[in-house]
């Protein structure tokens, strides 16, 4: 047991009470990091990691300051001064920010230590962890690598599931944060749309993309939503909402909350030991005094939301990486003239994934298409968004287990027309389209391998979302799991 | 809507500036069969058509000024160290006119 296994909290009181330094407990994670067989990172920042944690070590630790000196993991898809950014792709290889995303910026100046970036799907465009220029990511809980984690932020949930740190950060566009987070038993929270200023997180669709995060309990969440939450005028869709205080805040008392679970969603997922699990939390949250209701919603909504989220999201993404021309950024092939220059980087350094996604995207904005799919995707997100904030009208949270089942395995096919993949599989992305705070937490494990459930909220309610996941912590038992426990919470 | 092809699918791409190899058209093409039974599933939603486009989760209105206060912009060096080619204080892009 090393004091990087605790929480945040608790490593913070380690360091005030000076049981374990700064220096030591950075060199603890990158001694970890090196030994990573998971393939979590893009590149370990041990030079500078290491100066950082000595010229902070000999300082005074601030009593208010949960973030001074904890080492943490960042995607690559964050902006980072002096510090090769590439987004998981060829075509950004060699990218050297001159700026800091608001977040790492924010990060830095509370005094925590960056020790590494982490592998992604490329440009964040994916869900399976296995795009990237680096190659497939592998889940902790899985050492035949046979399970994978699921991205797009693979990297960032490697590291934290497997001990490493105890955060990280991460993008969340369709689920790319929550869903990772149910493979590997983490916390993952996506707040509200606006909250987390996206200053510096590359844009992959930015009417769906949120800045999100992995976490090992739902407190550390909390602190660390007070401190990348601030409004930020670099991003002109940051909120100007004066943000609570989700730390202080924190209370897992239910009584009378009201919880919605969609009836369809539920039935979508069929597994026997997961839906038990699922039922009894039920019980134990209506044990809790709160009130839970199964509510039924429109199948042709929810079977929707897929195709929806595809058509939106390839489509902003075709815009947004325009700017990826080999003459601003990316290595230069040649050319006579800057679309010919354009032409060879972009042929040469997207995958061929990327480029099918945005095929997609290009295919659903010409003029003929136009109306049929973009258009249409955007009327039906707008049709869906409008269902969901009728639930959450009369509710506090919708509950649901976050995926059909434990993490896929890398050459599992499913069958793309069914309501498991349609729904089950892929209805997290609703969070997305209306904006809504959504976390999802660690809920049991089958066979060995990790499953969650996902609280949602309406938006800008962190604190229904924060609050019943903590409750739900007492029932599951699996706060601060990690790879290198979990055998000892699982039997609890 | 038009007809997904081969050479619509080249099109598609070339208009973002872009090549495929033949084995990727052909797994595209492949996969459009499901991907078009999907898209079709947001035309059964009742009254999709008579909905109005959301192109954001919610209003963000952004309603103030920035203070007018000068600020120090790049230094220079900053701004040329991590540049790939740098040619009299200047960063030199390929020729492209």
């Amino acid at each position: 047991m090393s004091y990087l296994d605790l929480s945040i909290r608790e490593i913070h009181e380690a360091l005030l009470n000076k049981k374990v330094s700064i220096l030591d407990l950075t060199k603890e994670a990158i001694s970890r990091a090196k030994k990573d067989t998971n393939n979590a990172f893009e590149c370990i920042l041990e030079k500078e990691a290491l100066e950082k944690a000595t010229k902070l070590n000999d300082t005074i630790i601030p009593k208010d300051n949960y973030f001074y000196g904890i080492p943490y993991v960042a995607k690559d898809n964050f902006s980072t001064k002096d510090i090769e950014t590439t987004g998981g792709s060829n075509i950004l290889v060699g990218y050297m920010p001159l700026f800091d995303a608001t977040v790492i910026k924010y990060l830095n100046e509370a005094g925590a230590i960056l020790i590494g970036k982490t592998t992604l799907d490329e440009l964040a465009m994916g869900g399976t962890g296995t795009s990237g220029h680096k190659g497939k990511t592998f889940n902790p809980y899985d050492p035949s690598h046979t399970h994978m984690i699921g991205g797009s932020s693979c990297g960032s949930a490697a590291a934290v599931a497997d001990g490493i740190v105890p955060f990280a950060l991460g993008s969340d566009t369709g689920d790319s944060v929550r869903k990772p987070a149910s493979n590997s038993a983490l916390v993952g929270m996506k707040p509200t749309w606006g909250l987390i200023s996206r200053y510096g997180l590359f844009p992959f669709a930015p009417s769906l993309d949120h800045v999100a995060y992995f976490t090992r309990n739902v407190e550390d969440s909390a602190l660390l939503l007070n401190l990348l939450s601030k409004h930020d005028d670099n991003d002109e869709t940051n909120s100007f909402k004066t943000r609570d205080d989700y730390f202080k805040e924190l209370n897992s008392n239910v009584k009378g909350k009201k919880i919605a679970v969609i009836k369809e969603i539920r039935e979508s997922i069929t597994d026997k030991e997961m839906n038990k699990k699922f039922n009894e939390s039920l019980e134990f949250l209506k044990n809790e005094g709160a009130i839970v209701e199964e509510v039924s919603m429109n199948k042709d909504l929810l079977t929707s939301i897929f195709p929806t989220y595809f058509v939106i999201s390839c489509a902003e993404a075709t815009s947004n990486n325009a700017n990826l021309d080999g003459i601003k950024f990316g290595p230069n092939y040649g050319g006579k003239t800057y679309q010919e220059v354009m032409y060879n980087v972009r042929t040469k350094g997207f995958s061929g994934l990327i480029k099918r996604r945005f095929v997609i995207g290009s295919y659903s904005l010409m003029s003929e298409n136009q109306h049929d799919l973009f258009l249409r995707a955007q009327k039906a997100r707008h049709l869906i968004v409008d269902a969901f904030n009728e639930v959450f009208k009369k509710y506090d949270c919708i509950y649901l287990l976050a995926a059909p089942n434990v993490a896929p395995k890398f050459d599992e096919a499913s069958d793309r027309l069914n309501n498991e993949y349609l729904i089950a599989d892929n209805y997290l992305a609703f969070g997305n389209f209306g904006g809504y705070p959504s976390m999802t937490i660690p809920l049991g494990f089958k066979n060995g391998l990790p499953y969650g459930a996902n609280i949602t909220s309406k938006p800008y309610d962190e604190k229904s979302v924060f609050n019943l996941a903590l409750n739900l912590e007492k029932f599951t038992h699996l706060a601060d799991v990690s790879f290198l426990n979990y055998k000892d919470k699982e039997e609890k | 809507m038009k007809a997904v092809n081969k050479a619509v699918l080249k099109d598609a791409a070339n208009r973002l500036l872009f090549d495929m190899s033949d084995e990727q058209y052909d797994m595209l093409l492949d996969e459009f069969h499901i991907i078009q039974s999907q898209l079709d599933l947001i035309g059964k939603i009742k009254g999709v058509d008579e909905a109005t486009p959301m192109t954001f989760p919610f209003d963000c209105t952004v309603t103030f000024l920035r203070e007018d206060n000068p600020s120090t912009p790049l230094k220079k060096e900053d701004v040329l160290k991590n540049a790939k080619n740098v040619q009299d204080g200047q960063i030199k892009l390929p020729k492209v006119v």
